[in-house]
């Protein structure tokens, strides 16, 4: 193999889902032998395994095997409430990365002369006409690279004014958007590879712009309440199936963490 | 070997063409080895003759007689080449039906096909599009699916036009359905129409929302279904769109593609969506061998139309898409043809590759008009924009026989050739109307019954014959019919009798003879299903061919009438009049080469003997 296939790898969708999936999984599995109590999860376990065996063993006695279900069902809560504080140390850190990765892995950028939408919801609608509701002021600065394909579609029920676009030339280019005296701009990721994609900018929105922006958020005197683009989502094919990286990852990393917590004989 | 299948590519036009130069390729190919006229089948119609080169049997043989056949028992009508049925058990829970089991989708055609024969000698093969082919028969090599494939409704494809135009013609319409919508606010809110939801009490059809929001100035809207949103000009079409109906939570999806067309944003809203087609990339019906392959190739020529009839001749013939319209929705579907065919002939190295092209017989038939000053839908200002894009076509089609030929070397056998040829269809012969003049259909006294059931009025206790289908000709023979009264015994000299009436029949314009020859089923065909199907196939002269209504079993008020429809060339008629084309490289040593002698042609150029079904042989041996 040579260097050159070796990089090209490390750019392959594939690759880095692969990668982060058994690191991940290699994290999480150590994390939670750092941060639970192994002892007192072997001894629920092992709890839980004798009730199981109970219930197979003395199937033919109801009181038994009765009693046995209701000490799996306490086991199964006591074994959740010893998991429970490690995986809060697992999860959110995991969350916020998954956050960091899908921009980067959920879209792909705008390909070459593929028309897509470019979206400006204004935050308040002022009137009931699309010239009273200000979304006739909204207007569109694109750069050389960019072009407009259709007239702008202004929505009064939906207060937003939508541009058909189409990119000419790979890059990241900023769209600027012209609204109620002032102006803000918008990334817009052309061509291929694995840019850091935001697929939308928002004014405000806390929660909203964590989870699905990587932009800075727009001004807060701002008329536009967010500006939107339909990047396509990505598909990552493994075996002829393509699907959303997440769930590849979620398959991945957990195969990786149960080989990982046999190896290092961590309880889970 | 090599065979382009090109449906409807007609002998006189080709022979027009080539002598204009128009045809380069075809020329060079006829001057190298052969090209003759090929007998088509009968009737001359794509199903049966599509058929009969697969098969190498004539319709006793594969049992396809037309596009519909009937129950005798209960009338009703069905497609001739397949069945897709649902789930026969079932239990039912409220509103929600629960299938226990599967449904089926079941082929019809009889008799075993050449690909079949080549695959039990090992002989690769790959067969795209071929009609008569769905659900696709098990196979080692690619085949897709081609004339006969329904869409996702079910049907030979169904379009749906939403306006809010007071004046337009809400209901269904042949191949179609014209809805009412309210734009307000500028937003139009209706549904997409899918297939009928049998886990529903009583099937109602699946519906998707979407909206659309017209912009109130531009002519623009833009079109949000699904998670989708797109925006289309007025005048555009969008790409294939992918849709999902939920039959079922959680285990009940469809999926299908369409695209969407609007026709008018201002002063009128009017938007066109295409039927849906079964999606490629996930077939909710079989369409290809391996399973996975026609999501292979839409992996790398993009969606692609599923449906057996892919232009939508319906919607122009409804006037819902004009003559531009409906030329840019057929080019597409050429061009999607021959995505395909660049990806798979360079894939082609051994054995048999055949490629089927759609193109030249459904615009024949909807162009011939534009080309027939005589015709009664003639229109000199169409004529002069769009009469050439007939011709159009065709060089297509010589610019892929032209991307053929340089793979043709002396080792390979190239076959060009189509099922029938084509003809002007100027005039309606309304054979139902014709039998009911002459006493052969009585129907009841009272109010007429429900024009959309075949024959609803017809008093079968009093009725000896019916027309049903383009050609065929059947009586209500005793014992096979519901009602039959026909003694079997009697009907050759019923038969006899009805076809020296028909063939006196005379246009009263210009005493034209309208019908020129009527065949016997007990003549012309041989094989098991000799029987099955009507008595006889009506040859209508060239201009003439039966009406729309009466081959579904209705009633029109005049036996002969002009036909004024854009569906304007045809070959349903008589079978001599229609006769296909076979160019080869080789020269053919057949004196008059017919489709039956294909499949025996395809097998003698692998070394292997035809069956002994197989009616005709070789067209490279002197017969």
């Amino acid at each position: 193999m040579s260097l050159g296939t070796f990089a090209g790898l490390w750019t392959s969708p594939l690759a880095i889902v692969v990668a982060l999936s058994v690191v991940i999984g290699l994290l999480m599995v150590v994390l939670f032998g750092y941060t639970s109590d192994q002892k007192a999860i072997g001894v629920a376990k092992d709890r839980l395994k004798a009730h199981l065996l109970a219930v197979r063993l003395y199937r033919d006695q109801i009181p038994v095997v009765m009693g046995s279900y209701g000490k799996i069902l306490r086991g199964t809560g006591v074994y959740l409430k010893l998991a429970f504080k490690p995986l809060l140390y697992v999860i959110i850190p995991i969350t916020l990365l998954m956050v960091q990765i899908d921009r980067y892995l959920g879209s792909t950028p705008i390909a070459l002369n593929s028309p897509f939408l470019f979206s400006v919801h204004l935050a308040q609608p002022s009137g009931p006409s699309s010239a009273e509701s200000g979304l006739n002021d909204v207007s569109i600065e694109v750069p050389p690279e960019i072009s407009t394909t259709a007239p702008p579609v202004h929505s009064v029920t939906q207060n937003d004014v939508v541009w058909r676009l189409v990119g000419s030339k790979d890059g990241q280019y900023r769209v600027k958007v012209n609204a109620g005296g002032s102006s803000v701009d918008k990334q817009v990721c052309i061509g291929s590879g694995l840019p850091r994609i935001s697929t939308i900018r928002f004014r405000g929105h806390f929660w909203d712009r964590l989870f699905s922006s990587a932009e800075p958020p727009l001004p807060e005197n701002s008329v536009i309440d967010s500006i939107a683009i339909n990047y396509p989502d990505r598909s990552i094919e493994m075996f002829g199936y393509g699907m959303n990286w997440i769930w590849l990852f979620f398959i991945l990393s957990m195969i990786a963490g149960f080989i990982f917590k046999e190896l290092l004989g961590i309880q889970i | 070997m090599i065979i382009l299948g090109v449906d409807g590519l007609d002998p006189d036009l080709l022979a027009k063409y080539m002598a204009e130069g128009k045809m380069p390729n075809f020329s060079r190919l006829a001057a190298q080895g052969s090209f003759e006229k090929l007998t088509t089948s009968i009737p001359p119609q794509s199903p049966v003759a599509w058929s009969n080169l697969i098969t190498g049997m004539d319709a006793g043989g594969h049992g396809i007689f037309d596009f519909i056949h009937r129950d005798p028992k209960t009338f009703q009508l069905y497609f001739s080449t397949s069945r897709v049925e649902p789930p026969k058990h079932n239990f039912h829970l409220g509103n929600w039906v629960v299938p226990l089991g599967s449904g089926t989708a079941e082929q019809l055609r009889h008799g075993k096909a050449f690909w079949e024969i080549l695959d039990d000698h090992h002989v690769p093969n790959s067969v795209y599009r071929i009609p008569a082919n769905f659900p696709p028969i098990t196979a080692k090599g690619k085949t897709l699916s081609g004339m006969g494939t329904p869409d996702l409704r079910g049907t030979y494809g169904t379009f749906t036009f939403y306006t809010d135009d007071p004046a337009a013609a809400v209901g269904a319409v042949e191949g179609g359905e014209i809805l009412q919508v309210e734009v307000k606010n500028n937003r139009v809110a209706s549904n997409l129409v899918g297939p009928d939801n049998s886990f529903r009490k009583n099937s109602p059809p699946a519906t998707e929302p979407f909206t659309v929001d017209v912009d109130p100035l531009e002519a623009v809207a833009r079109i949000s279904f699904q998670d989708q949103q797109f925006v289309l000009k007025e005048g555009e079409w969008s790409g294939w769109v992918p849709v999902e109906f939920q039959l079922m939570p959680v285990i009940g999806n469809v999926k299908g593609i369409c695209r969407f067309y609007l026709k008018q944003a201002h002063p009128r809203f009017q938007l066109y969506v295409s039927p849906i087609n079964i999606d490629p990339e996930n077939p909710a019906l079989p369409i290809s061998t391996p399973s996975n392959y026609s999501r292979d190739l839409a992996k790398q020529i993009g969606e692609y139309h599923t449906q057996g009839i892919a232009e939508d001749t319906k919607a122009l013939t409804a006037g819902v898409l004009d003559d531009k319209e409906y030329l840019e929705q057929a080019h597409t579907v050429l061009a999607e043809h021959r995505r395909a065919f660049d990806v798979e002939f360079p894939k082609f190295h051994d054995g048999l590759f055949f490629f089927y092209f759609s193109s030249l017989d459904l615009n024949a038939h909807m162009l011939w008009r534009l080309t027939d000053p005589q015709h009664p839908a003639y229109d000199p200002a169409l004529a002069a924009q769009y009469g050439n894009a007939l011709e159009e076509f065709y060089q297509q089609i010589d610019q892929v026989l032209g991307e053929t030929l340089p793979r043709v070397d002396e080792n390979t056998t190239l076959l060009v050739l189509s099922d029938h040829g084509f003809a002007p269809y100027r005039h309606s012969f309304n054979l139902n109307t014709w039998l009911l003049n002459n006493g052969y259909i009585t129907r009841k006294g009272g109010a007429p019954g429900d024009p959309n059931e075949p024959f609803a009025d017809v008093d079968w206790s009093r009725s000896r014959a019916y027309g049903l289908g383009l050609n065929g000709l059947y009586l209500n023979v005793r014992g096979r019919e519901r009602d039959g009264i026909v003694d079997p015994n009697q009907s050759d000299a019923l038969l006899r009798e009805i076809r020296q009436k028909l063939l006196e029949v005379r246009d009263p314009k210009d005493q034209s003879q309208v019908i020129t020859r009527i065949d016997f089923a007990t003549e012309v065909y041989q094989g098991p299903y000799a029987h099955s199907g009507p008595e006889a196939l009506v040859g209508y002269n060239r201009g003439y061919r039966a009406g729309w209504k009466t081959i579904l079993g209705a009633f029109t008020p005049e036996v002969l009438e002009d036909n004024t429809n854009a569906w304007s060339g045809d070959h349903c008629m008589d079978f001599t009049k229609v006769p296909g084309v076979i160019l080869s490289n080789r020269k053919l040593a057949a004196k008059s080469p017919a489709l039956t002698d294909i499949a025996p042609t395809i097998l003698s150029q692998f070394g292997i003997a035809k069956t002994k079904d197989m009616r005709g042989q070789s067209v490279f041996e002197s017969q």
